[in-house]
């Protein structure tokens, strides 16, 4: 589902963030992206999105080439991802519940279909009582939980989570990590970018994507 | 399409969140598009008016013919049935000195006391004669011919003088429908853009989530053909009662101009105006919203 051969991105400043890059994801895999800080991780996901282009290389996301000028395309394809950025980029002012259906209304579904979808997701990261709450009232904690509803309710392809650990404790951060982790599906493949190596490194079936520099080497684990 | 039925609530909602949003700037465009297309509402009626007369006045066209001697009744009977043997000639009427007096007194109205500084009757007895207008030129020519015609009036320039005018505001007319789209079409795309900088983020999060354009710009131009529907709408209102208020007048002051039925300039008023407002408002949000594109996604 994800192809990349000899990928870089060169941002306008002329930083190399990703340098010759090969990786093949496949559908229903569950990947962890690790790295130092600046060493490429959320470029990456950019790409996946379509936020970036490949300055060099070729990249398919989902059977679609990742290129410039095919807007159309690419919305299309981001249709069928989860994202949950980094930062969250819910709307505010608006309820949790409706910053879930944001990500579905331009889906087809049926708004019988969109609120059954919506109240599970919600419910599914703990959130159904808060349901109603506008998402600026929300905790931080609280927040990402509907950016991650938001994400899976609409039934992605491809979950894409930026640093889900990054402002946790431990135990939190485990929690997140497994709540990400029970999305995956033989349709829903999981991509997760981390710091926390000391959390993931006993994962048996997983796919490791060790980013430095802008160079990715890839390590896979369990069955294949 | 299916996700444009499904959705109906959520546009009519998030049309009246950008309303309220940018309220005092929305204001003040409903208000300034409701003006303009007030003014253009002023001109396209008094155009339909002046259009009105000169047509009127073209199918009533009438000249006036004098005689020699006034003093022959029986001669004066006989050319008024020989006029109207002439080929262009609707009818004719003898006119005698009193009814001309009685019909000048009508046109005066409350001005008619200066006909009282008269001694006698300034006016004289004449032939009254309707014609083609086509034919106007050689009925003219023939009835100066006559015996005991002495000189034939006709208001060819009075009629020229109103085409001259209804001319005129023809062209007021386009050129202000010109400032009207123009400045709609500016104050719309503009509040536009205004609405789509204030929601960047939201509409950059849903590009993110693959929203196609059509999705994200679609409460902008409800939110465009609204104001300038509700703008016509005001502007229809104020003209119609400014119609009527102006009829009230005028038909005490000059009860002898053929003015076009208040419902029908009315009526013309209340469907061109809005539709005019609808269309401006819709290509302006058009105009606007291509800086939805330009927000980084
Ligand atoms: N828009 C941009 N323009 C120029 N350089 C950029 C841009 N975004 C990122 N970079 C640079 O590209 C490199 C990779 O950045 P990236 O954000 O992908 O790192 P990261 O691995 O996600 O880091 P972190 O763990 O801190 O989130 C860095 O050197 C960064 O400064
Ligand atoms: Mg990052």
């Amino acid at each position: 589902m994800i192809e990349a051969n000899k990928v870089s991105l060169r941002y306008a400043d002329n930083t190399l963030a990703l340098n010759e890059v090969d990786v093949k994801i496949n559908p229903g895999e569950l990947v962890f992206i690790t790295g130092p800080s600046g060493s490429g991780k959320t470029s990456l996901l950019k790409l996946l999105m379509g936020m970036e282009y490949p300055t060099a290389g070729t990249l398919k996301v989902l059977g679609q080439p990742m290129k410039k000028g095919r807007s159309g395309k690419i919305s299309r394809i981001r249709r069928k991802i989860g994202p949950v950025f980094q930062e969250f980029k819910l709307i505010e002012g608006r309820t949790a519940l409706e910053n879930v259906y944001i990500g579905m209304r331009f889906l087809g579904m049926s708004p019988r279909k969109m609120k059954e979808y919506a109240t599970t997701a919600l419910d599914r990261v703990g959130l159904a009582h808060k349901k109603l709450s506008p998402v600026e009232k929300l905790s931080w904690g609280e927040a990402q939980r509907v950016a991650i509803a938001r994400a899976v309710a609409r039934k992605p392809h491809l979950i894409l989570a930026d640093e889900p650990t990054g402002n946790l404790d431990h135990d939190n951060a485990v929690k997140i990590l497994e709540l990400l982790k029970s999305f995956r599906s033989d349709q829903t493949a999981v991509i997760i970018t981390t710091h926390a190596t000391h959390l993931i490194e006993d994962e048996k079936d997983a796919t490791f994507l060790y980013v430095n520099k802008g160079s990715v080497s890839i390590e896979r684990r369990g069955k294949e | 399409m299916r996700s444009f039925f499904y959705n109906l609530g959520y546009f009519v909602k998030e049309t009246f969140r950008m309303l309220r949003m940018n309220l005092l700037s929305n204001l003040f465009s409903l208000v300034g598009t409701g003006l303009i297309l007030f003014l253009f509402g002023l001109v396209i009626t008094g155009g339909t008016i002046g259009n009105r007369i000169v047509m009127l006045l073209s199918e009533e066209a009438q000249i006036s013919a004098y005689f020699t001697d006034l003093t022959d009744m029986e001669k004066a009977e006989d050319l008024v049935s020989r006029i109207k043997e002439l080929e262009g000639v609707r009818d004719a009427f003898y006119i005698n000195a009193t009814q001309a007096y009685g019909r000048m007194e009508k046109v005066l109205g409350e001005e008619a006391g200066i006909l009282e500084l008269f001694e006698n009757n300034p006016f004289e007895a004449f032939i009254e004669i309707r014609i083609h207008m086509e034919a106007m030129d050689t009925v003219i020519e023939k009835v100066n011919a006559l015996e005991g015609i002495d000189y034939v009036r006709d208001n060819i320039e009075v009629l020229e003088q109103m085409r001259g005018i209804t001319q005129g505001l023809k062209i007021l007319g386009y050129f202000i429908f010109l400032a009207v789209s123009i400045t709609t079409l500016i104050i719309l795309s503009h509040l536009i853009r205004q609405g789509i900088y204030h929601n960047r983020e939201q509409i950059h999060t849903m590009k993110l989530l693959g929203a196609p354009n059509a999705f994200i710009g679609f409460p902008f131009v409800t939110v465009g053909l609204l104001l300038t529907l509700t703008g016509g709408l005001i502007a229809s209102g104020l003209l119609v009662f400014f119609i009527d208020g102006a009829y009230g007048e005028m038909n005490g002051l000059l009860p002898f101009l053929p003015l076009p039925s208040k419902n029908e300039l009315t009526s013309g008023i209340i469907l061109w105006i809005p539709t005019v407002s609808a269309f401006l408002g819709i290509s302006g949000s058009l105009f606007g919203l291509s800086s939805v594109k330009k927000v980084s996604g």
